[in-house]
């Protein structure tokens, strides 16, 4: 994208002066300057005198330095030339051959430091800032700089993976991405263009811990105004997520990620949440041994797609028909592992005996070593007898097993402490607090006033008729008629 | 089609004998039902139970004289020589032994039935050139009892279907509802009876609200026909109703059917059907059947040992009595024992026999775990004991009925001893909250985030979605948000 579209230019600029660069763009600067289009505000004051048609990056590095209001800086450094030059004139060295980068304070700069590195990064002849400087950017800018212009954060993302990739070891990446991510967030709680990046970083790496730091905070708010989210921004970000858990043997929080990918809110169901959903219902086989249905607001397309792929049949046959299980497997083998699936697949193929235990437990009070054999399909007793072993172990069900072969199961015993309880409680109200707080936000703000403004109003005149008739214009779905009915819930009170 | 399919199920199904455990008379049995349903019973019995084929053989070609459909002695005749091709069907004497077929009879009918049909599709030609709407009706309806009468199934559906366009009041669309039922029920068509079931209460409503108008209007007219009118509306109400709970039947829908069959008026209210279609002795069985095989104990009392009205079926066949008596006491060797000695009864039965396994099944599973419920602990000989079974097969059924989790308890295999499941009632209470709790924060937490999702725009939106589209989209979002 845009690191392509300079590469005419750059032979004839980048080794050359700034002066030589202007010199390539006369035909649009010299007629209608790029800053005139510019919102009227900004640029007067910005540009020093005579500086007009002269665009070099000692003119820009002074303007950096010199800038007193990072709003003004923000829109200058965003406009003060064509889209191309300005890639090649960032990236570009000081007349000297020196490095504008070592001019500048981390601290006191960062926004333009993260125009230079970001152009640099992409500009592909431009000169590689060295790592450690940009290691040290990472772990020292100030966030509040950088959110005037998230578009060159993701760049400089984009930009240090790419460079990682070059060198052949993306796990360089990890580290400094990590750091900008922690730092730029403003709450761990935020998403952000830099988290899929990230995670998709660590799993390409196999640097599945480092991303734990990250992952551990469930993203629970979206504002737009710290970075520019698209929706696959999300979904990848989750689907990534669940796939490092998934890696990690973290199956809890692996099936709340691929949940939430599988979930989102859409008009149409994307691929991504297909496979997210494939991997969902493998990893609850692998949790608990069977699958749950999905929660109702799934998009319906989404489980009809679902049912008709191998993956349904294989977590309807779980885990007790072991011989139809295996030959869905050989079957669809090449399938699951184009999919990438075939881990998972042969992972919950190798618990399924343990899920027949553990409903064993649920009949019988005792049973004999081959009977228990016999029932989840495994031919020698000492196997069953290591895996009941290990499942004891595991405190995955609670027996005795005695020396004749025989296993007596029982309940397992349950203990609740104070504390536990009083957590729990504590973590409700916290809960209920934030939703009252949020509601009462929600009460607040204007679209909802306007809206029930226009009800009172409407019943006031008694023009029911009126007050129903841009519903039924909308009128175009089962789901308008569903707002109909809500409608009229919230309306009653009203008429009453 | 249909009766190749009938006819592999016959083949694929137990061959029954009679002996001292499993008494069948088949002359009492047949006795009560007339027409075409007498062949289909005995078709039926004589491939099921070579040991009286003969004797069946003989009566049915008897009836078949009465009918005016030849095709049945084929299908009589046909069905005794595939009992003869079988194992069982050795030493059986061959058709010619048993029975002349009169060939004279044979002609005699094809003939009239061609006559008979050439006049009433001449009929039909000429009333639809003259295009009078009654008389078309007449005709159709009229070819449809013909075909139906010379076992034209096909047909005589097509023709009472085509009779619908040309009803002019409710009575003829009951009317046409009752025959196309019948016509149902004879083929054993179940999924077509609700349907045509709904229609006729349909009708059948229009036509009391429209008789009540009626009389109102012309009170004189009227106060003759009010003698008549409400049995003739309980009568069909009845028989819409018995149609319905054979439908529940044949659908395999047992609670539904058993309700349904229990609520049926008295037998006179079947009217001309009694014979026809069914004996009230087979109304006690369905019913009892599928009452016990879903319905709770308590529910069995109050709608089926305290109903007077389908006392009056139960009269018909004694051992149904003995039967509820039986399950009433908990004597549940009892109950088996009389399944399988009235097996033959159930098994040859043309609407029952396809359930009797399911049936049996269920029954045994309810004397199950009715026998359980007061236990605490229970010796799985103990209730092999009283139920009649050996004890490997109880376990298999009661850890079936564990899992199912019909019974709350476990085996021990090891002593062979049911045990009852003791809760701690604390404990799942607080299990159950801290569960909950965790659970509600995640789907909060969820929840949340797609509502930040949407509130930001965050949504998937289809690439290819035009521009129209996307502004309809807009409008049902804007819909949407004041919910």
């Amino acid at each position: 994208m845009e690191p392509e579209e300079p590469l005419s230019i750059p032979t004839a600029s980048t080794s050359a002066s700034a002066s030589a660069a202007a010199s390539v763009v006369p035909p649009s600067t010299s007629g209608a300057p790029p800053l005139p289009p510019s919102p009227s505000t900004g640029p007067a004051p910005l540009v020093p005198t005579g500086m007009d048609d002269d665009i070099s990056l000692m003119n820009v590095i002074a303007t950096i330095t010199t800038a007193v209001s990072l709003h003004q800086l923000s829109q200058y450094l965003r406009s003060f030339a064509p889209k191309e030059v300005r890639e090649v004139v960032l990236a570009s060295m000081l007349p000297e051959g020196q490095d504008p980068l070592t001019i500048l304070d981390i601290q006191a700069n960062t926004l333009g430091i993260l125009y230079i590195l970001s152009a640099r990064l992409h500009v592909a002849s431009a000169p590689r800032p060295p790592p450690n400087y940009i290691e040290d950017f990472c772990s020292n800018f100030v966030a509040e700089q950088a959110r005037f212009a998230a578009d060159r954060v993701t760049l400089l993302v984009t930009g240090i993976a790419q460079a990682a990739e070059q060198e052949g070891n993306l796990r360089l990446a990890v580290l400094p991405v990590q750091d900008l991510l922690l730092r730029y967030a403003p709450s761990p709680s935020h998403l952000t263009t830099i988290h899929p990046i990230f995670a998709r970083i660590c799993i390409a790496s196999r640097a599945f811990t480092a991303a734990l730091p990250v992952l551990t905070h469930p993203i629970t708010t979206i504002d737009l105004a710290v970075s520019e989210l698209t929706y696959n921004d999300n979904l990848v970000y989750h689907y990534a997520g669940g796939m490092i858990y998934a890696a990690l043997r973290r199956w809890a929080e692996a099936e709340e990620y691929f949940e939430i990918c599988a979930c989102s809110p859409g008009a149409v169901p994307a691929a991504i949440q297909l496979e997210a959903l494939k991997k969902l219902a493998l990893v609850q086989l692998i949790r608990a041994g069977k699958t749950s249905s999905p929660p109702k607001y799934m998009h319906p397309h989404l489980s009809r797609l679902f049912k008709n792929t191998p993956y349904s049949t294989f977590a309807n046959a779980y885990p007790h028909q072991r011989g139809q299980l295996r030959s869905i497997v050989e079957a669809d083998g090449a399938l699951f592992s184009a999919e990438k699936n075939l881990g998972l697949i042969s992972e919950a193929l190798e618990r399924a005996p343990r899920w027949s235990i553990r409903k064993l437990t649920a009949t019988y009070l005792t049973l004999h070593l081959s009977d228990i054999g016999q029932a989840v399909g495994i031919e020698s007793e000492g196997q069953v007898q290591a895996l009941i072993l290990d499942m004891i172990q595991s405190s995955e069900i609670c027996a005795r097993l005695s020396s004749d072969g025989t296993v007596s199961f029982s309940d397992p015993p349950v203990h609740f402490e104070k504390a536990d309880v009083d957590k729990v409680l504590g973590d409700a109200q916290k809960q209920c607090a934030l939703l009252s707080r949020l509601e009462r936000e929600m009460a607040r703000s204007k679209e909802y006033l306007v809206k029930v403004r226009y009800c009172d109003f409407c019943i006031r005149i008694g023009g029911l008729r009126d007050m129903l008739h841009p519903y039924l214009c909308v009128r175009t779905s089962p789901k308008c008629d569903r707002s109909l009915f809500f409608f009229f819930e919230k309306t009653t009170p009203f008429l009453l | 089609m249909e009766v190749d399919v009938e006819q592999q199920q016959h083949r694929r199904r137990p061959v029954f004998t009679i002996d001292d455990d499993h008494s069948f008379d088949l002359d009492a049995y047949i006795a009560p039902y007339t027409g075409r349903t007498v062949i289909d019973r005995l078709i039926a019995i004589i491939i099921q139970c070579p040991s009286i084929a003969p004797h069946a053989l003989s009566l049915a070609i008897q009836r078949v004289y009465r009918l005016r459909d030849p095709s049945l002695l084929n299908a009589v005749i046909s069905a005794y020589e595939s009992v003869l091709g079988t194992q069982e069907g050795k030493g059986l004497p061959p058709v010619a032994d048993v029975v002349s077929v009169d060939m004279e009879w044979v002609e005699d009918v094809t003939k009239r039935n061609i006559a008979e049909r050439t006049k009433l599709e001449v009929e039909l030609k000429t009333y639809t050139n003259n295009m009078i709407k009654e008389s078309i009706r007449m005709a159709h309806r009229d070819l449809g009892d013909f075909f139906r009468s010379t076992g034209e199934f096909g047909l005589a559906l097509k023709h009472y279907t085509k009779s619908r366009e040309f009803c002019s009041t409710s009575q003829h669309v009951l009317d046409m509802c009752m025959s196309v039922l019948e016509l149902a029920v004879e083929q054993r068509n179940y999924a077509h009876i609700p349907s045509y079931v709904y229609k006729a209460e349909g009708a059948l409503e229009s036509l009391t609200i429209g008789g009540a108008v009626a009389s109102a209007a012309a009170p004189s007219s009227a106060s003759a026909s009010q003698g008549r009118k409400p049995t003739d509306r309980d009568q069909i109400q009845t028989k819409l109703e018995f149609v319905l709970a054979l439908s529940h039947l044949g659908t395999g829908a047992y609670d539904k059917a058993a309700t349904a069959f229990l609520k049926l008026g008295p037998p006179e209210q079947l009217g001309d059907w009694i014979g026809k279609l069914v004996a009230p002795s087979d109304i006690a069985i369905y019913g009892t059947l599928c009452a016990l095989s879903s319905l709770s104990r308590s529910l069995v009392k109050s709608q089926l040992v305290d109903n007077p009205t389908f006392a009056t079926y139960i009269e018909q066949e004694p051992y149904v009595r003995e039967l509820v008596q039986a399950y009433m006491t908990s004597d549940f060797k009892t109950v088996l024992d009389i399944l399988s000695r009235y097996s033959i009864r159930h098994n040859t039965d043309i609407h029952l026999s396809a359930h009797i396994p399911e049936l049996t099944k269920l029954i045994r599973h309810v004397a199950l775990i009715l026998y359980f419920q007061p236990f605490e602990t229970v010796r799985l000989e103990r209730m092999a004991e009283a139920l009649g079974w050996s004890v490997e097969e109880v376990e298999r059924e009661v850890v079936g009925l564990i899992q199912n989790r019909k019974i709350i308890g476990r085996v021990d295999s090891r002593g062979k001893i049911l045990v009852a499941k003791k809760t701690d009632h604390r404990a799942e209470l607080f299990g159950h909250a801290m569960r909950m709790a965790s659970e509600m924060e995640k789907t909060n937490r969820k929840l949340l985030l797609r509502m930040r999702l949407q509130q930001a725009d965050l949504v998937v939106k289809d690439p290819k979605m035009t521009r129209r589209e996307q502004e309809r989209g807009l409008e049902i979002a804007l819909g949407d948000s004041l919910m």
